[in-house]
């Protein structure tokens, strides 16, 4: 069983995550989509640290996300789920789209997400906290038999200045299986460049390559409750590493606030983009070299 | 004599694989207060290199390495581009135009942003050595 949770791990910890300038947040979204014509290929991975009695899990996601045009971007994340001495299960797909709103930079700027999710009740990458927390100790392979179809929104508010990133998500998650109502969350994230100015030389480890910050993130409760009570909060520490031109790793370590949290999530990521993969793509069909 | 050769079928391949077509978007243009700002680095033309490796990280998929401009891009080395202040060019780095393929680079840093704007004007030189020779 074990060796079955490594090869797992492995599989999706080889696809990697980063990119140009991006903020380091791995829960917040800000302003920026992905430029046109561009594919980031990513992989994710949560691993929960459990209070006595609970299971440390390791959770997985892959992400491609795609430019469609400079205001539209769309992503796809397939996810997974390991608890060692438990079982290690696929635990769905999302399909996600940003709209950027506004043409020009402003001091707020808007972007509308919508998601949907084709999941399953053992899902614990944590993209986003929301609604009231249970943390269960049923077993993967019963929490995987529970499909749920979701549909998720999010209004991006964010701003840059002198070279800070503020950010601000509210989020609203219908999950369309269950009559649990509408559940609420936000993440707000905060971060900026270690360097202000770019060095001549190519340098792996010199300050502007590393962007850090902080986020806060966590559930609001639903219409059936609305409010902090039964909600997971978390506080992490961001920090993303740009490894070269086209590739970047990025690490946190999220403490839980409330009881209902776990206590510690450790998160980290590799990004990998593809510049110009649509035109690549397109020249292959139109039989151009 | 082939490195003759050689050297005029490069440029033929450059200069055809170039946007020389290129025409402004008449609705993008710089505020005259951006427009007016002046470059912070002026006085550091060394920082351009800073400027190379990040245009070469973030700009030339699009615009070529020597901004030639490639299928819609802006070719950087047009007169009609390099007669536009630094504050404005700084501006249309900063904003993009996204409708029209240009992202927004408002996620570099501000002073990172002025190094891509002294090593744009690197451009201009190349464009004056093509119309002398
Ligand atoms: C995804 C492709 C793409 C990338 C990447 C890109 N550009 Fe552009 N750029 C364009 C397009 C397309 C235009 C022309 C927009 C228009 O038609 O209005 C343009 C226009 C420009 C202009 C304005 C030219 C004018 O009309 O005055 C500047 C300056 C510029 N780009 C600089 C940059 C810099 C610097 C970078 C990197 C930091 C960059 N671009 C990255 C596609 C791109």
């Amino acid at each position: 069983m074990k060796s079955r949770i490594l090869v797992f791990i492995f599989l999706f910890g080889i696809t990697v995550i980063l990119h140009a300038q991006e903020a380091p947040y791995f829960v917040t979204y800000d302003h920026h989509l992905e430029e046109p014509g561009n594919l980031e290929i990513a992989t994710w991975t949560t691993i929960g640290i459990p209070r006595s009695g609970q299971n440390l899990f390791v959770a997985p996601f892959a992400e491609f996300e795609y430019g469609i045009t400079g205001r539209w971007t769309t992503e796809l994340y397939l996810e997974g789920q390991g608890t060692p001495g438990d079982s290690a299960v696929f635990t769905g797909w999302r399909l996600e789209n940003r709209f950027r709103l506004l043409k020009r930079e402003h001091w707020i700027n808007p972007i509308l997400y919508f998601e949907y999710e084709g999941i399953n009740e053992a899902t614990k990458i944590l993209k986003e906290v929301v609604g009231n927390a249970e943390i269960s100790s049923e077993r993967n392979a019963d929490l995987a038999a529970v499909h749920a179809h979701e549909i998720e929104a999010k209004l991006i508010l964010s701003s840059n200045f002198h070279d800070w990133n503020l950010s601000e998500n509210f989020i609203v998650e219908k999950n369309l299986s269950q009559a649990e109502g509408f559940e609420f969350g936000y993440a707000l994230g905060v971060s900026r460049p270690l360097s202000k100015i770019a060095s001549g030389n190519e340098c792996h480890f010199c300050l502007e390559n590393f962007n850090a910050g902080v986020e806060l993130y966590g559930g609001l409760g639903s219409t059936n409750g609305f409010g902090f009570h039964q909600t997971a909060h978390y506080l992490a520490p961001v920090i993303s590493w740009q490894v070269s031109d086209n590739s970047s790793f990025h690490f946190s370590p999220s403490f839980g606030l409330t009881n209902v949290s776990y206590p510690a999530l450790l998160r980290f990521g590799y990004v990998y983009e593809i510049r110009g993969f649509g035109q690549k793509l397109a020249r292959v069909f139109e039989g151009k070299p | 004599m082939t490195r003759i050769i050689f050297v005029c079928m490069l440029a033929v391949a450059l200069i055809s694989a170039q946007n020389t077509h290129y025409q402004p978007d008449a609705n993008w243009r710089a505020p005259d207060e951006a427009a007016a700002k002046e470059n912070p680095l002026a006085e550091k033309p060394e920082l351009a290199a800073g400027g190379k490796k990040l245009f070469k990280r973030n700009c030339v998929e699009c615009h070529g390495d020597s901004g030639q401009g490639l299928k819609k891009a802006a070719d950087l080395q047009l007169p009609i581009v390099q007669n536009q202040s630094d504050g404005a060019l700084f501006w249309k780095i900063t904003n993009g135009n996204p409708d029209r393929g240009m992202p927004s680079f408002s996620g570099i840093p501000e002073l990172q942003r002025w190094q891509l704007v002294l090593y744009l004007r690197k451009f201009k030189q190349i464009d004056t050595e093509k119309t002398q020779n």
